[in-house]
C-alpha cells in the first residue's frame, strides 16, 4: 500500500480548492450533501410508486448507515493489510442495501400482510430504525475502543476522486466529474428507475398498482408481490443513502446520530419532486444547496434559522403550486396511504 | 386474527425499539433493587456514609457520543474508582436533551431514586435545577457551565462549576499558530454565547503568540452538535484558506473534513487521532472527575462546596490530549511546555494586553444585558477569565477573528 500519496494528493486538493471560485465549491457541496438525500428521494418513490407511504426513511437509512459501516468494518478488520477497498465499499453497497431492504420487509409485512396504518408503522420503523443504527455504531466503536475507521485503501475507494481527464477540463470538470464513486452510483439509480417506470411493463404494472390496486388484480397482478417488493428494494435504496453518509461522507467513522434527519427531507423531496426520478436530481441538489447556503452567501442580519426554514418552506411550495395545477401526471398515486383489501372490493 | 397479529408485531417492534434505545442505559436499569438510603434524615452538613450515598447525574447527550457526555460519564466514572464507590451508586440519565419538561422529570427521577448530589451537565439544564434545588434544600446540586449559583436568590444548595477550558484552548492554539502554512485557521463553532466566543478566542491567542500573521474564520453552527453540519462548516472553511480546523461542537466530523482534505485538525472532548490519524494534532479536554470527586467527597464528609468552582490546567481539569507528534510543527511541545509553565507557575492570564475589535475600538465584555463589565484600555489590562464565576464571561470579538456566520 502505498500510505502517504492519498495525503498528499489531499493536501494538493485543498491547495486547490482555495483557488476556485465560490460558486463552482458550493455547487459541489451542494451535490455532495444531495447524494445520501437522493438516495432516501429514490427509494422513497419506488415505494410509494406501489401505494404505500413509508415515513420509515430516517429509520432505514439509520439501518444502513450502521450495518452497511459495520460489514466493511468487519470485513477490514480480519483482511487488515490485504484489505481491497472495493471490496469493503461492495460490502458496505450490499449490507447496507440489505439492511433496509428489511425495514421496508418489516414495513410490507406490517401493513400489506396485516394492514397495520401506513403512517403509524412508518413512524415506529423511523424510532426502531434510529435505535437500531445507533445501537449498532454504538457496538461497533466499543470493539474499535473508540472512532472506528476506514483502512486508507477504503478512503481511496470513496475520495472524490472523480472521473480521469474529464476532472481536469477547467470548472466544469470540478462542477460535473470531481465527485466520489456514489455520487455517480445514485445518478446511474435514477435513471434506471425513471426507464423503469416509463418504459417497462412492470414498471406499468406498479404504477397501476399504486393508483388503482383493485384494478391491477382484476387484470391479474399480484399485488401483495409488487408492493412488498418494491417497499424492501425502495428500502435497500434508502439504506443505500444512510451508507454513503457513515462511509463516503464520514470515511468510516461512526458518528452517532450521523443521519440527523436527513431522512425526513428525504420525504419532503419526494412530494418537492412530485414522484419524478428526474425531478428528484434536480430537488436534491436544490435542498443540499440550501443547507450548506448560509456557509456560502451569508447575510448580515439574517438569522441561521432562516436559513434552516427555506427548505421546508419551499416544499410546502411545491405542495401548494402542484394541487392548484391539478395535474395527474404530478400527482401522489391513488392508492397511498390507504390499505388493499381484496375482500372490500 | 391478523388484526392481533398486527398488534403483536407492532409491540414486538416498539419492544426491540426500547431495547436498542436502552443500549446504554444498563447500569441503570440495575439499581432499581437498592434500599432508599437513608434519604432526608442525612443532610449534607452531617455527611452521607460512603456505603449509602448515591450520586445522580443528567446528562444531556447519549454515551455513545464520544464526545461531551462520554467524557462527562467518564468524569463520574473516574471519580466513582476514585472515591471506592460502587457503580451502582452511580445513577446516570442519559440522553436527557435540553426539553423542560424532560430534564425535569429526569432530575425528579433522581431525588425519587434518592440521590444525595445530582449533577447536570448542560448549561440548559440550569433553570429547571434551580427549581428542584428550592423544593429540596437537603440534596446538593452541581451544574455543569451554568451561573445561576452566582444569582443573588439562588438557594444555597446550587452550585457551578466547570473548568478553565481555555487555557487548554491557549496550548493547543500554539500547537495551530506553529503548524498552519496559510496563515488561516478556521473554527466550528456551537452557539454565539461567552463559553465558546471564551474558547475560540483564547485558541486564536495561543496561535498569536506564536505566529503574528495568522488570522481565523469562525463559523457558528447553532447547535453543540450536528455532524453533517460540522462537517461541511469545515469543509467550507477549508476552502476559504482555513489549514487547521478546529471546534467547539460534538462530533468528529470536523476531524474527518480536515482528513479529507489534508489539513490539520484540534479536536474537543476526546481524543480523535483514530478518526483522523494525518489531521487530529491534539485535543484540549475537560477531566470532570476532579470536581466531581471533590464534591461528592465534600458531601460525604459533610464539608461546604464553594458556590462556583472553575480550576484549570494547574489541577488537570483542563489539559491537552493526544498529542501527534508525527504531524505537529517540530518545536511545539517545548512551546506548550512553556506557556503551559507560564500559566501555572507565572499566573499568566490568557485575556491580556491592548485586545482591539476589528475597528480598532478597545475590546469590551459584557453582561447578558449588554452592560460593560469590563474593557481592555491599554497593554497592562488583564481579565481573569472564570475566577470570579465558573463560567466563562469573555465575549468580545477581536482583531483577527472573522465571524463569517
Amino acid at each position: 500500500m502505498d500510505s502517504g500519496d492519498l495525503l498528499l494528493e489531499s493536501r494538493k486538493q485543498r491547495v486547490e480548492i482555495m483557488d476556485i471560485d465560490i460558486l463552482t465549491n458550493f455547487f459541489f457541496m451542494a451535490v455532495i450533501a444531495a447524494t445520501p438525500l437522493l438516495f432516501g428521494t429514490l427509494g422513497e418513490i419506488l415505494t410509494q410508486k406501489s401505494g404505500s407511504i413509508n415515513l420509515g426513511v430516517e429509520g432505514m437509512m439509520f439501518m444502513g448507515a450502521s450495518i452497511g459501516l459495520s460489514a466493511s468494518y468487519f470485513y477490514e478488520f480480519y483482511a487488515g493489510d490485504g484489505t481491497i477497498g472495493y471490496v469493503a465499499l461492495g460490502l458496505a453497497v450490499i449490507f447496507g442495501f440489505l439492511a433496509g431492504a428489511l425495514g421496508g420487509f418489516i414495513y410490507s409485512v406490517l401493513t400489506v400482510t396485516f394492514r397495520a396504518n401506513q403512517n403509524v408503522t412508518g413512524l415506529a420503523l423511523t424510532i426502531f430504525g434510529i435505535g437500531v443504527g445507533n445501537l449498532v455504531g454504538d457496538l461497533l466503536s466499543t470493539h474499535a475502543q473508540g472512532f472506528t475507521s476506514s483502512t486508507e485503501a477504503t478512503r481511496r475507494v470513496v475520495a472524490n476522486v472523480g472521473i480521469p481527464i474529464l476532472r481536469d477540463i477547467p470548472i466544469l470538470g470540478r462542477m460535473l466529474f470531481s465527485y466520489n464513486i456514489m455520487v455517480y452510483f445514485v445518478i446511474v439509480v435514477a435513471i434506471l428507475l425513471m426507464w423503469f417506470f416509463n418504459k417497462t411493463r412492470v414498471g406499468l404494472n406498479l404504477r397501476a398498482v399504486g393508483e388503482n390496486p383493485a384494478t391491477a388484480d382484476a387484470v391479474g397482478i399480484n399485488v401483495t408481490r409488487y408492493k412488498y417488493i418494491a417497499a424492501s428494494i425502495g428500502g435497500g435504496i434508502c439504506g443505500l443513502g444512510g451508507m454513503v453518509i457513515s462511509m463516503v461522507d464520514n470515511s468510516g467513522t461512526w458518528v452517532f446520530n450521523c443521519v440527523a434527519g436527513r431522512g425526513w427531507i428525504a420525504v419532503a423531496l419526494v412530494i418537492f419532486a412530485a414522484w419524478k426520478p428526474s425531478r428528484a436530481i434536480f430537488g436534491a441538489v436544490l435542498f443540499g444547496g440550501l443547507s450548506v447556503l448560509r456557509l456560502y452567501f451569508p447575510i448580515e442580519g439574517v438569522p441561521a434559522q432562516v436559513y434552516d426554514i427555506v427548505p421546508y418552506a419551499a416544499t410546502i411550495l411545491a405542495l401548494v403550486l402542484t394541487s392548484i395545477r391539478r395535474s395527474k401526471e404530478n400527482a401522489q398515486p391513488k392508492a397511498c396511504g390507504t390499505n388493499y383489501f381484496r375482500e372490500e372490493r | 386474527m391478523k388484526k392481533i397479529l398486527a398488534i403483536v408485531m407492532v409491540a414486538l417492534l416498539m419492544l426491540a425499539m426500547i431495547a436498542a434505545c436502552n443500549g446504554d442505559d444498563n447500569g441503570n436499569g440495575g439499581n432499581g433493587g437498592n434500599g432508599n438510603g437513608g434519604n432526608g434524615g442525612d443532610t449534607p452538613s452531617g455527611g452521607v456514609a460512603k456505603d449509602d450515598i448515591k450520586i445522580g447525574v443528567v446528562h444531556i447527550g447519549p454515551l455513545a457520543d464520544q464526545g461531551y457526555t462520554f467524557n462527562h460519564d467518564l468524569g463520574a466514572r473516574t471519580m466513582i474508582s476514585n472515591l471506592g464507590l460502587r457503580e451502582n451508586q452511580y445513577i446516570p440519565k442519559f440522553d436527557v436533551g435540553v426539553d423542560p419538561a424532560n430534564v425535569t422529570a429526569a432530575i425528579n427521577e433522581l431525588v425519587q431514586e434518592g440521590c444525595h448530589i445530582i449533577f447536570a451537565t448542560s448549561f440548559s439544564h440550569g433553570f429547571q435545577m434551580i427549581e428542584v434545588a428550592r423544593e429540596q434544600p437537603d440534596i446538593v446540586f452541581a451544574h455543569a457551565t451554568g451561573d445561576l449559583a452566582h444569582s443573588g436568590d439562588a438557594p444555597p444548595n446550587l452550585h457551578n462549576y466547570f473548568a478553565k477550558i481555555h487555557q487548554a484552548r491557549y496550548l493547543a492554539g500554539i500547537a495551530a499558530g506553529l503548524r498552519t502554512e496559510t496563515n488561516v485557521l478556521g473554527y466550528v463553532a456551537a452557539h454565539p454565547f461567552a463559553e465558546v466566543i471564551s474558547g475560540f478566542t483564547a485558541f486564536y491567542l495561543g496561535a498569536l503568540s506564536v505566529n503574528p500573521d495568522v488570522t481565523m474564520e469562525v463559523i457558528y453552527i447553532n447547535s453543540w452538535g450536528d455532524p453533517p453540519l460540522e462537517q461541511q462548516v469545515a469543509t467550507r472553511l477549508i476552502e476559504l484558506g482555513a489549514d487547521v480546523i478546529a471546534q467547539h461542537s460534538d462530533s468528529a466530523t470536523p476531524a474527518l473534513a480536515a482528513q479529507e482534505h489534508g489539513a490539520w485538525h484540534v479536536g474537543y472532548n476526546n481524543d480523535m487521532r483514530e478518526a483522523a490519524p494525518d489531521a487530529s494534532m491534539l485535543s484540549p479536554r475537560i477531566d470532570w472527575s476532579i470536581y466531581m470527586t471533590f464534591a461528592v467527597k465534600s458531601v460525604i464528609d459533610g464539608t461546604k462546596i464553594p458556590p462556583d468552582w472553575g480550576e484549570g490546567l494547574s489541577s488537570g481539569a483542563a489539559f491537552i490530549t493526544g498529542l501527534n507528534d508525527a504531524i505537529v510543527a517540530p518545536g511545539t511541545d517545548a512551546a506548550i511546555e512553556a506557556a503551559r509553565n507560564d500559566i501555572i507557575n507565572n499566573n499568566m492570564m490568557i485575556f491580556k494586553g491592548h485586545l482591539k475589535d476589528k475597528d480598532g475600538n478597545n475590546a469590551k465584555i459584557t453582561d447578558f444585558d449588554g452592560n460593560v463589565i469590563f474593557e481592555f484600555t491599554d497593554d497592562n489590562s488583564f481579565f481573569a477569565e472564570s475566577s470570579t464565576k465558573s463560567a466563562p464571561s469573555f465575549n468580545a470579538i477581536i482583531a483577527g477573528i472573522n465571524i463569517i456566520s
